[in-house]
């Protein structure tokens, strides 16, 4: 169990936007180098290298506030545990190599694509996925404008805007459009929705700009 | 008989109308096939050749008995099969999770005889006798049909101006981003339940009843949600009736859905065409003829990328001369995708005719408005040319080839392109009604919701019909059992349903009305529908929809409908006007807006409508500046299967796009999932030689043939 709670330590903040910044072995390099790996005796780092794997070990994750426990290889992604393990299957599979964000889920509060994270990297870290914005009938105001301003056609990329959507608003309550679309950057819709997307965000734009601070 | 015309006046037909089913697609609660996870259900994945060409010398899965979890192997093809191309199936595994399934195909060995193999159009064309794919005899390269009217060595030698140009467009994948596939469930009697990413549930569970020789009434397709089809999803395919097999051997359910490299590799693609033109015109703009020599690849398969019928696109040319070749590759079959052969013959004409423009110094849109065809579709031309002419600015904006404003490097460009497509409505297309007594509705029919908002389609019928609101009808779509439906293809499915769902709800409210009169003390003659509730004619009384609807007691009403015609029609225009802004020092090319005029006869969803308009403009801009399948020559293999190298815009990369929608409700309904994105990438094609006044000749407009196309210029 120790180990694998430092599993989750390890990966704590590597997300594969931030992956992206750089190149990736100097973006890999730069993590590892955040990572207490120093800490770590000897002893302990055999220990965690023959803890993991390859059969199953156990995963806690804890999505939308519930915390499940599941039996995964440590290959297996974020997005894979959440899509085959649990049942969450608000994340699409699209690319599954980190470059449309069908995949988006916020980690911490922030946007990442769970195709390009293990699963074990995510333990003790809160996860939301689409589902958790519509909850006993309230649909959160960012799935609402993409219904009203019909920003979504197939709707298999939706989830992922959704999420990278409602992270712009989370992080900025009163962002400009073009910053909300900047956001939206690392996703791909290949209905063609982004005109609706447009109308969808300015709006919300305009509404967050009319709420009083702090609401 | 139920009644054969849509409503004079219409509450809720025509308006906007979000989708019934948006809160639940965009919060991913909505549950597309490939989210569908059943009891003890196990994974399967399909083994590909690696070679463009190769004979199977031996299959060896001895190496998979070492994997854990692996349940069965389904052979696709045997020791001693040829297969035609780097993605080819060879068999599938069934496993109790998809690593384990990903472990079983490295731990099997194939030994292949690498065999030739072409993949390059012009290497076919080269070596014409060789053949590399199947039943090539007589070499790869193909005559793919001919057409001749008048006579074009006449009309060039008294042309006022003739002008020369090539000009093509690549191969292009679907990229559904929900990619091909199913999950599959046998019960004890022998009965198949698949939930399939189709646009044709029916004739899937049809396609998989044959297969297996079952009866038809065992198979139930289920179609709730799907992500994208465009044309490339019409039947279980290989990988569904290997899906349904492993689920058969194992007595598990079994899902199988494809990798995002064999999506680009093995279901479909938009096949090339490459036309070396010839064009000519009088000097007050009319075109009096048009020579083309075309050849296109579909791969392995055998139809080719334009449509001879319909060449040259849109304008009547009295002289016409073509001949057209299909070069086969190895590589993977073309299949149907939004509108085909359309954009294909629009970007030849369109190039062309603008070329031909410019010869003569004349206003492109002038020439265009000269050379309508003529039939019907010319008034509603001439109505749309008009309307995207003032959108655009179009006599402000429009210039002179690379006589445009620029800022610095960047040179402004403004092109016009304009397309057709059939549509039209056909039966057999279901849709069932039940009203019960509590005043609940239920509307079903077969079809699946590809993205257009079938969904939503019919409840706006229903609802105006019986007087209802959209909420309170309950739909129930894409499930084969709900009936027949024809399958969603060539723009058919709203103005098929859209139909049936009147003649349904006509059938359902004169049903209601005979069952409930007797007990309101009248006759079904003089009952009527007004908003929200029945009134009696005669008497003036009026009672509640669900007042009215209680008198059922303990009974319920049911009614069905199908399309019949002089509901729905066929054939619409549209025009495009693309803006542009061209970096003539790194060659970049910029769409900075889209006018899209767009007739659909009479719309059911104006806000779907609009969708789909600016939905198919930004797959035209992907073709024009992003998408292209790109095969290597030594190795045989795609280089680009994923979406980091097959590029498809974002946001950021889209202009502003202002639909315009020409309501014409006395057409009846046509379809709109095809006409828009058509003309796109002409028109972008034609803006980027206004901007920098030379013609790049073929999509995508990348920095690189930019930048050549400018150097040519300049020497």
């Amino acid at each position: 169990m120790a180990d694998q709670q430092r599993t989750g330590d390890l990966g704590a903040g590597i997300s594969r936007r931030e992956f992206l910044k750089g190149s990736g072995i100097s973006a890999a390099a730069t993590a590892l180098a955040r990572a207490p790996v120093e800490a770590l005796t000897q002893e302990q780092t055999e220990k965690a290298v023959a803890g993991f794997g390859p059969g199953p070990v156990t995963c806690r994750l804890t999505v939308n506030g519930t915390v499940y426990t599941t039996h995964i290889e440590p290959r297996v992604t974020l997005l894979d545990a959440l899509r085959n393990y649990l049942d969450i299957t608000g994340p699409k599979r699209v690319c599954d190599r980190g470059t449309c964000g069908a995949c988006t889920v916020l980690l911490n509060g922030k946007p990442i694509y769970s195709c390009t994270m293990f699963a074990l990297e995510a333990q003790g870290q809160p996860i939301e996925t689409p589902e958790n914005l519509y909850r006993e009938g309230q649909l959160h105001p960012v799935p609402a404008a993409f219904v009203q301003f019909d920003a979504q056609q197939c709707g298999y990329c939706t989830p992922g805007f959704v999420m990278a959507m409602k992270a712009a608003f989370d992080r900025d309550p009163r962002p400009s459009p073009g910053q909300v679309e900047a956001a939206l950057a690392g996703n791909i819709c290949r209905c063609g929705t982004y005109q609706q997307m447009r109308d969808a965000l300015r709006a919300l734009c305009q509404a967050y700009q009319n709420k009083p601070k702090g609401g | 008989m139920p009644e054969s015309k849509w409503p004079e006046k219409r509450r809720i037909i025509g308006t906007k109308v979000p989708r019934v089913d948006g809160p639940a697609k965009a919060t991913g609660t909505a549950k597309y096939g490939s989210d569908i996870n059943r009891q003890g259900m196990l994974h399967a994945m399909i083994l590909r050749s690696p070679y463009a060409h190769a004979r199977i010398r031996k299959i060896d899965t001895s190496g998979v008995s070492k994997v854990p979890g692996v349940q069965a192997i389904f052979d696709i093809r045997k020791e001693g099969d040829e297969v035609f191309y780097a993605g080819d199936e060879i068999l599938g595994v069934a496993a109790d999770t998809e690593e384990h399934a990903r472990d079983a195909l490295r731990a099997i060995r194939i030994e292949y005889e690498v065999l030739d193999f072409i993949v390059k159009e012009e290497d076919a064309l080269a070596n014409p006798a060789k053949g590399t794919v199947p039943a090539s005899k007589e070499g790869n390269v193909r005559p793919g049909g001919e057409r001749t009217e008048g006579d074009v060595a006449q009309a060039f030698r008294e042309a006022d101006a003739v002008v020369e140009g090539t000009y093509g467009v690549p191969v292009q994948t679907h990229v559904c981003l929900e990619s091909h596939g199913l999950v599959a469930e046998w019960d004890k009697d022998g009965g198949l339940t698949v939930w399939c990413s189709t646009q044709a549930t029916d004739g899937t569970a049809g396609g998989l009843a044959q297969y297996f020789r079952i009866p038809a009434a065992r198979v139930n397709c289920i179609t709730h949600y799907m992500g994208g089809g465009y044309g490339s999803k019409f039947g279980a395919d290989v990988q569904g009736n290997v899906a349904a097999e492993l689920a058969r051997k194992t007595q598990k359910p079994v899902k199988l859905f494809l990798d995002r490299d064999e999506e680009h590799l093995a279901v479909g693609n938009r096949p090339s065409a490459h036309a070396r033109v010839k064009i000519a015109g009088t000097k007050d703009g009319k075109i009096t003829a048009f020579e083309a020599d075309i050849y296109g690849t579909p791969g392995i398969g055998n139809a080719a990328g334009v449509n001879l019928l319909v060449l040259p696109y849109v304008y009547g040319v009295p002289n016409v001369k073509l001949n057209n070749r299909i070069v086969r590759l190895n590589a993977g079959a073309a299949r149907a995708m939004r509108a085909p052969g359309h954009p294909q013959n629009c970007f030849i004409t369109e190039s062309a005719v603008d070329d031909l423009c410019n010869k003569l110094g004349l206003d492109p849109l002038k020439v265009r408005l000269q050379n309508l065809p003529n039939n019907f579709l010319k008034p509603i031309y001439e109505r749309e040319i008009e309307i995207a002419a003032e959108l655009s600015e179009w006599s402000k904006k429009w210039h002179p080839p690379g006589k445009g404003p620029a800022r610095g490097v960047l040179k402004h460009g403004i092109g016009m392109a304009l397309h057709t497509w059939g549509g039209a409505g056909h039966g057999p297309n279901d849709v069932r009604i039940t009203i019960n007594a509590d005043g609940s509705v239920l509307a079903q029919c077969s079809t699946q919701d590809l993205g257009t908002g079938e969904r939503t389609v019919l409840p706006i019928v229903v609802a105006e019909v019986l007087g209802l609101d959209v909420r309170d009808i309950t739909v129930q779509i894409g499930e084969s059992r709900f009936g027949r439906s024809t399958g969603s293809g060539g723009s058919t499915t709203c103005p098929s349903t859209a139909p049936a769902a009147l003649n349904a709800a006509a059938a359902a409210r004169d049903e209601l009305f005979k069952k409930i009169a007797p007990r309101l003390d009248t006759t079904p003659d003089k009952l009527a529908i007004e908003p929200g509730k029945i009134v009696d004619r005669s008497s003036g009384k009026s009672w509640t929809w669900k007042q009215a609807c209680a008198r059922l007691g303990m009974d319920s009403v049911q009614a069905s409908g199908n399309w019949s015609p002089g509901l729905s029609s066929q054939g619409v225009g549209g025009v495009q006007v693309a803006e542009v802004l061209v970096d003539t020092e790194t060659g970049v090319v910029r769409c900075t807006r889209i006018v899209a005029v767009q007739d659909c006869g009479m719309i059911i969803n104006k806000l779907a409508c609009e969708s789909q308009v600016a939905g198919g403009v930004i797959m035209g801009i992907n073709y024009a500046l992003f998408e292209e399948r790109i095969l290597d020559r030594h190795t045989g293999r795609m280089v680009n299967p994923d979406l980091e190298f097959y590029k498809l815009g974002g946001i950021l990369d889209m202009p502003e796009i202002v639909v315009h929608m020409v309501d014409m409700p006395e057409r009846g309904v046509i379809g709109i999932g095809e006409p828009p994105t058509i003309s796109t990438a002409a028109a972008i094609g034609n803006a980027v030689c206004n901007a920098i006044g030379v013609r790049v000749s073929t999509t995508p407009f990348t920095p690189d043939k930019v930048l050549a196309a400018l150097a040519q210029r300049s020497a």
